[in-house]
C-alpha cells in the first residue's frame, strides 16, 4: 500500500463554553490514500464537519497532528495553511457557498485568483478563463456560464461549487454533506460526477455523510460517534 | 554672541520640527501607497470581488458621492477665493507701486526727498501724492445715496464718502496703473479725459477731478461738468492749536477712470497734486504725504532689501534732533490687512469645507460598515479557497480604496472643469434662477476669476486619499476578525 496523503494522528479537538472545555473530537486516527474514497459516517452532531475542518486545515486540532505527504503542517504558518488549502484541497459543502454577485463562471474563475497577484493574474487572465469554462463544461453546465447562482437549481449550484473545487486542480477533496440539501435523483447525479472526476483524476475523497446508502458506495466507511471513531 | 546662540537654537527647532513633520508625513504616505497597492499587487480575488461588490450595491455610490462632492467644493471654492486673491493683489499692486514711503513730514521739501530716494540704484521711478477726502457734491444735487446693505460694506464700493488723492499725472503714470486706469476699453469716448497726456489739467480755469467710471455712470456725471468737493482743513491758531475749517472748492470733472478693482474705482478720485497743496497746505510748497516707488528689480528678495535700504534713506533725508520720519513699505505690507482678511476668509472656508470631507467620511464608513456585515458569509469560503485573514481584509480594503480613488478623482476632474467653467456656470445659474452667483462688477472683471494651485490640489487629494484609506481600515479589520467558520458551518 503506498503512502497515506492525508494522516491524522491522535487529533483532538475542545470547544470552551465558560470554562468549561467539551470534547468534540477524542483522538481520531485516520489515514486517507491517493485516490480512495473514504466515507465519514456518523449522526448529526458526532463531529464530522468538525474532522472535515480540522483536516483541512480550516481548524486547528487542540492536540494530535495533521499530516500531508508524511508531513505535519497543523502548525505551519497562516499563509502557508492557506497555500496548502489551495493547491491541495477542495471543499464542498452542503450550503454551496457561491458568491452571490458573481456569475456561474466568476465563481469558478476566482478559484483561480486566490494565489495569483493582480499582475501576475494578468498574464495568465486567458488561460484561467478557458480552464474555468472546461471545468464547468464537465460538470455539464457549459450552458450556465453567465447565470448567477440565484438563477440555478440546487443540482446546479452544487455543480458550479464542485467545479470551483476542482478547477485548481487539488489532491484532496473534502465534501460535507454535498447532497444534504438535493432530492434524491440530484443527489444521485451530483455523486455520479463527482466519483466521476475522482476516478478519473485519481483523486482522495473524503465524504462526510449520515446517509448509510451514500457511505456504502465509497472503498471504506468510518464510523463518527461522540467524537470518537467507532471500529 | 546671544544673536548667534539664538539663530541656533531657532535652526534646531526648525529643523527638528521638520524632521518630525517629514517622518509622519512619510509614514502616512508609505501606509497609503500599501493600502494603495493592494489594487495593483494585492490577490487578484480581493480586486475582482470588491469591484463586483461595489457594482451590485448602488448604496456605496453615496460615499463615493460624498468624497466627489468634498474635493469638488474644495477644489472651485478655493480655486475662485486664490482668482478673486490674485485680482486682487494684481490691483494693489498696480495701485501701490513695488514701494510706498507713508506718513512723510509736512515739512520735509520733496525734491530733497525725491533725490534720496532715487540715489538707490534700485530705484526706476517716484511720484509723490497727497491724501484727503471729502464729498463730491453736483450743485443742486442731494449726494450720492448710501451703499445698498452688504454691497459697501464687503467690497468697499458705492458710498458718498470719498477718498481724494493728489497726483502728479506724468510721475504718478511712471509708477502706477494710472495710465492704463485712464486708457481702459471699457470707458465710453465720450467719458474718457480729452487730453491723455495731461487729464489733470485745468478746464475753465477751474481744476479737474478724475472719477471712477462706475460713479460717473451712476451719478450721470460728464466731462465738463461741475462738482463742489466738500472737505475740512485744520487751520493752526496763534497758540498752535489746530481748529477745523469747513472747505468747498468747486471742480470739474475730467474723466473716468476704471482699474482692476471696483472698490478702489468707487471710493477714490484723483485731483492734481498743485491744486491739493494749495488748497490744503498753502504754507508748505513742497510738502508731500505719501511717495510711490516703482522698482527696477521688484522680485520678494530684492523688494525686501530695497524697502530697507530706502527706509535708512528716508530717515535720513528727514532726520530733525537725531530722528528720522515716515516709514517705507513694500505693496504686500501695506495692503498686509486687506490681503489677510481675503486670505482668512479663504481659510475659514478651507475649514468649513474639510468638515463637508468629515462627513463624507462617515458616509463612507457607514455604507462600507454595512457591506461588510452583509459579506462576512463569503469570508467562510475564501478562506477554504485558499485566503489568508490578510487577503480576506483586503477585499474589503480595496473596497474602500476603490471608492476613494474614484471619489476624489471625480471631484478633482470636475473641481478644475467648475473652476475653468465658472462663468459659464455663473450665467446658466443667472439664466435658470436669476441668482448671480459672482457680482462681478465688485471686481470690475468680465469673466470670474480662478486660480488653481497645484500645490492645493495635491493637498486636498492626499487629504481626500488618508481620510477615505482610513476609513476603509476600519470595517476590513472587523471583517479580518470573523471567524471564517461560523459561516461554514451553516445554519
Ligand atoms: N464553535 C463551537 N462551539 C461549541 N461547540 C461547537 C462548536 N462547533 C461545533 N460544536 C459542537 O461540536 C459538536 C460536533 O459538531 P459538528 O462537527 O458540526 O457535528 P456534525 O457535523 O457531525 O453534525 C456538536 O455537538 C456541536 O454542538
Ligand atoms: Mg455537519
Amino acid at each position: 500500500m503506498s503512502a497515506p496523503v492525508l494522516e491524522a494522528i491522535a487529533v483532538t479537538k475542545d470547544y470552551r463554553l465558560g470554562k468549561q472545555p467539551i470534547p468534540v473530537l477524542r483522538g481520531i486516527d485516520l489515514a486517507v490514500q491517493p485516490g480512495e474514497k473514504l466515507a465519514l459516517l456518523g449522526t448529526s452532531g458526532a463531529g464530522k464537519s468538525t474532522l472535515l475542518h480540522v483536516l483541512g486545515l480550516l481548524d486547528a486540532p487542540t492536540t494530535g497532528e495533521i499530516r500531508y505527504d508524511g508531513e505535519r503542517v497543523d502548525q505551519r504558518s497562516v499563509a502557508e495553511r492557506a497555500r496548502l488549502r489551495h493547491r491541495q484541497i477542495g471543499f464542498v459543502f452542503q450550503f454551496y457557498h457561491l458568491i452571490p454577485e458573481l456569475t456561474a463562471l466568476q465563481n469558478v474563475m476566482l478559484s483561480g485568483m486566490m494565489a495569483t497577484s493582480v499582475l501576475q493574474y494578468w498574464g495568465v487572465r486567458k488561460a484561467a478563463k478557458a480552464a474555468a469554462i472546461a471545468m464547468l463544461e464537465k460538470v455539464g453546465l457549459g450552458h450556465r456560464l453567465h447565470h448567477r447562482p440565484a438563477e440555478l437549481s440546487g443540482g446546479e449550484r452544487q455543480r458550479v461549487a464542485i467545479a470551483r473545487a476542482l478547477v485548481a486542480e487539488p489532491r484532496v477533496i473534502l465534501a460535507d454533506e454535498p447532497t444534504g440539501n438535493l432530492d434524491s435523483q440530484t443527489a444521485n447525479g451530483v455523486v455520479e460526477l463527482m466519483f466521476s472526476i475522482q476516478r478519473e483524476r485519481g483523486l482522495a475523497f473524503v465524504l462526510v455523510t449520515h446517509d448509510e446508502n451514500l457511505a456504502r458506495r465509497c472503498d471504506r466507511i468510518v464510523r463518527l460517534r461522540d467524537g470518537a471513531v467507532v471500529t | 554672541m546671544e544673536e548667534i546662540v539664538h539663530a541656533l537654537l531657532g535652526l534646531q527647532v526648525g529643523l527638528t520640527t521638520a524632521i518630525a513633520l517629514l517622518l509622519v508625513v512619510g509614514l502616512l504616505l508609505f501606509k497609503l501607497l500599501q493600502a494603495g497597492s493592494v489594487l495593483i499587487a494585492g490577490p487578484k480575488y480581493a480586486q475582482f470581488l470588491a469591484i463586483r461588490y461595489l457594482l451590485t450595491r448602488p448604496i456605496n455610490l453615496v460615499g463615493m458621492l460624498g468624497i466627489t462632492v468634498g474635493v469638488w467644493a474644495l477644489v472651485v471654492v478655493v480655486s475662485l477665493f486664490s482668482g478673486v486673491l490674485s485680482v486682487l493683489e494684481g490691483h494693489l499692486h498696480a495701485a501701490t507701486g513695488d514701494c510706498v514711503a507713508t506718513g512723510v513730514p509736512p515739512w520735509a521739501p520733496w525734491p530733497k526727498l525725491d533725490a534720496a530716494l532715487r540715489d538707490d540704484a534700485n530705484v526706476a521711478a517716484t511720484a509723490p501724492r497727497l491724501l484727503h477726502y471729502g464729498l463730491l457734491v453736483r450743485p443742486g444735487h442731494r449726494p450720492p445715496p448710501l451703499p445698498l446693505p452688504g454691497r459697501g460694506a464687503l467690497h468697499g464700493g458705492d458710498q458718498p464718502f470719498l477718498f481724494v488723492l493728489g497726483v502728479d499725472p506724468a510721475a504718478e503714470a511712471e509708477v502706477t496703473g494710472f495710465r492704463q486706469w485712464l486708457h481702459d476699453p471699457a470707458i465710453p469716448p465720450e467719458l474718457r479725459a480729452p487730453d491723455a497726456s495731461n487729464p489733470l489739467a485745468p478746464r475753465d480755469g477751474l481744476p479737474t477731478v478724475l472719477v471712477g467710471l462706475q460713479r460717473m455712470q451712476r451719478e450721470g456725471l460728464r466731462v465738463g461738468d461741475r462738482v463742489v468737493w466738500t472737505t475740512a482743513r485744520l487751520v493752526p491758531d496763534s497758540q498752535g492749536n489746530a481748529t477745523p475749517e469747513k472747505l468747498q472748492v468747486e471742480l470739474v470733472v475730467g474723466g473716468a477712470f476704471k482699474s482692476a478693482h471696483g472698490g478702489f474705482d468707487g471710493n477714490n478720485v484723483f485731483l492734481a497734486l498743485d491744486t491739493m497743496r494749495g488748497q490744503l497746505a498753502a504754507d508748505d510748497a513742497q510738502s508731500v504725504q505719501e511717495i510711490v516707488v516703482r522698482l527696477h528689480d521688484a522680485g520678494d528678495a530684492a523688494l525686501l532689501a530695497t524697502a530697507e535700504r530706502l527706509q535708512r534713506a528716508l530717515h535720513r533725508a528727514t532726520e530733525r534732533m537725531d530722528r528720522g520720519y515716515g516709514t517705507v513699505m513694500t505693496w504686500r505690507e501695506k495692503n498686509a490687512n486687506f490681503l489677510a482678511s481675503v486670505e482668512h476668509q479663504r481659510g475659514l472656508l478651507k475649514i468649513v469645507l474639510i468638515v463637508i470631507m468629515v462627513i463624507a467620511a462617515f458616509l463612507m464608513l457607514a455604507t462600507l460598515s454595512m457591506m461588510v456585515t452583509e459579506k462576512t458569509g463569503d469570508i467562510g469560503i475564501l478562506t477554504a479557497m485558499g485566503g489568508t485573514p490578510r487577503g480576506v481584509t483586503s477585499v474589503f480594503l480595496a473596497c474602500g480604496i476603490v471608492i476613494t480613488l474614484v471619489g476624489t478623482g471625480v471631484g478633482l476632474a470636475t473641481g478644475c472643469l467648475t473652476a475653468v467653467y465658472l462663468e459659464e456656470v455663473r450665467q446658466a445659474v443667472r439664466w435658470a434662477t436669476g441668482v448671480d452667483l459672482f457680482p462681478l462688477d465688485v471686481y470690475n472683471l468680465d469673466r470670474v476669476p480662478y486660480s488653481i494651485e497645484p500645490l492645493w490640489l495635491l493637498q486636498v487629494t492626499l487629504a481626500a486619499l488618508a481620510v477615505g484609506f482610513l476609513v476603509s481600515f476600519l470595517p476590513a479589520r472587523r471583517a479580518s476578525r470573523q471567524d471564517p467558520l461560523v459561516s461554514l458551518r451553516g445554519i
